[in-house]
């Protein structure tokens, strides 16, 4: 799982998006009551969680995405690149 | 601001145990999903419920926090090659579908047998699809890994792929070429299921491989897309009616995001086998939890007479055999995961 990368691991990345999302989880936990009181009256509230999830997945994704990187657990370089094999050309008449 | 109240009917007060079950179940969670294309609402959703959160909210707030993790984790197998958008898209539109008339057959038991009948059909769907279907998947996981972990499509796909009926539809990322028709009762199954049971890829995922004959790699990551789509769908449908805690939600997606990226690594240090080996496993062990769960349905039905205590233990019991489920799945994910380096590093060397 984890090994030795010769690339440069992203430690900046990772420290910014830690931080903004360690920002957004504070915001959203400070307002938690709030946030679930308005979220849970339906209708076009229902936007509400929809954006904050994707919002949330943005920031907290790739910081997660950068950590493990930093972690050394990273792909396969061979797997990574690999390509399913294609599908045989089908042989036509061009009359 | 003024501070509103939480109507506790609906919402918990949390604390730091709850926190914690709820981050490292959702860790696992993604980890499993991140590998296998699905999974983990089976454990969170019955978790949730344990903390005393509401039916309708446990299944709301699990689908809110599946969609971005099912994308999180398709955007990085979509790097890694093994996504097939356009298989994951046919599949969804057809779940679509049959979630429509798993919802149908549901309400009409409903009707005919009440709560318990209802409750009883989802256990014994569970346990039959679990059994039969994650059988079949651990038996040709264990052929494939006799003969060297190559995996070859099986012999119902090949045939179905030979028989030329409009629309054919080529699938540029799993290499293949098969009818529109042979792809949509794969994408209904899948529908069909996620309404009873919702886990739907557990049987979208043997579907594509077995049916459709896509690799389990492909397989499992275009399960992704469809957990996407349907997730979506399913959080606008629940979130309109207000069931959405988005706390509970903003924690799960905390350990699962760190989770499903990991386990989408995974996949790039294993062999195609293990994925089947791994999902073969938990449903298999998830069989068993719903099967220790069938008899409480039966008492409720006046079929079987078992005390009470004794319900509450199998009750206790099938919990703890789904938390089993999920962990057996991601120990071997990790091993296998730590294998695989182990082969790569002296090789590098």
């Amino acid at each position: 799982m984890a090994q030795p990368t010769g690339g440069k691991k992203p430690v900046l990345k990772t420290i910014i998006y830690g931080v903004v999302s360690v920002a957004l989880y504070a915001a959203a936990f400070t307002h938690a009551n709030t946030l679930t009181e308005l979220f849970s009256r339906g209708s076009f509230w229902a936007a509400g969680p929809i954006l904050t999830v994707f919002v949330f997945s943005y920031a907290h994704g790739t910081f997660a995405s950068n950590l493990w990187s930093c972690l050394g657990v990273v792909a396969r370089p061979r797997a990574a690149k690999r390509s399913a094999a294609r599908p045989q050309a089908r042989a036509t008449i061009n009359a | 601001m003024e501070t509103l109240l939480l109507d506790t009917s609906k919402f918990i007060e949390l604390n730091f145990q709850a926190v914690g079950f709820l981050f490292i179940v959702g860790f696992i969670g993604g980890l499993v999903s991140g590998f296998i294309g699905s999974g983990g609402a089976f454990v969170l959703t019955p978790g949730m419920m344990s903390l005393g959160v509401p039916g309708t909210v446990a299944v709301a707030s699990n689908m809110c926090h599946k969609f971005p993790k099912a994308l999180v984790g398709a955007i990085k197998r979509f790097r890694y090659g093994q996504v097939d958008i356009k298989l994951g898209l046919i599949t969804a539109a057809s779940a679509g579908v049959g979630v429509q008339i798993g919802i149908m057959i549901q309400r009409a038991i409903l009707d005919r047998w009440g709560q318990a009948g209802s409750d009883l059909y989802v256990s014994l769907s569970f346990v039959a699809v679990l059994v039969i279907v994650g059988g079949y998947i651990m038996m040709d996981a264990v052929k494939c890994a006799r003969c060297g972990g190559e995996e070859r499509p099986s012999s119902l796909a090949l045939r179905l792929q030979k028989i030329e009926l409009w629309p054919m539809i080529t699938f540029k990322t799993s290499g293949l070429r098969i009818s529109l028709w042979f792809t949509i009762p794969v994408g209904l199954a899948t529908g069909m299921l996620a309404a009873t049971i919702a886990v739907g890829g557990f049987i979208g995922v043997p579907g594509m491989i077995y049916v459709v004959g896509a690799s389990s790699l492909v397989a499992s990551a275009s399960e992704l897309v469809v957990a996407f789509i349907m997730g979506m769908a399913g959080t606008v449908n629940w979130a309109m009616h207000g069931m959405v805690d988005i706390r509970l939600v903003l924690i799960i997606l905390a350990g699962s995001l760190l989770g499903v990226q990991l386990g989408a690594i995974g996949t790039t240090y294993v062999r195609e086998h293990m994925i089947k080996s791994v999902m073969a496993t938990i449903m298999l062990i998830v069989a068993v939890s719903r099967a220790i769960a069938v008899p409480k349905y039966l008492v409720k039905l006046g079929i079987m007479d078992v005390s009470e205590g004794a319900l509450s233990i199998m009750g206790s019991v099938s919990f703890a055999f789904m938390c089993l489920a999920l962990g057996v799945g991601s120990v071997i994910i990790l091993g296998a995961m730590w294998k695989g380096r182990r082969v790569e590093v002296p090789s590098r060397a």
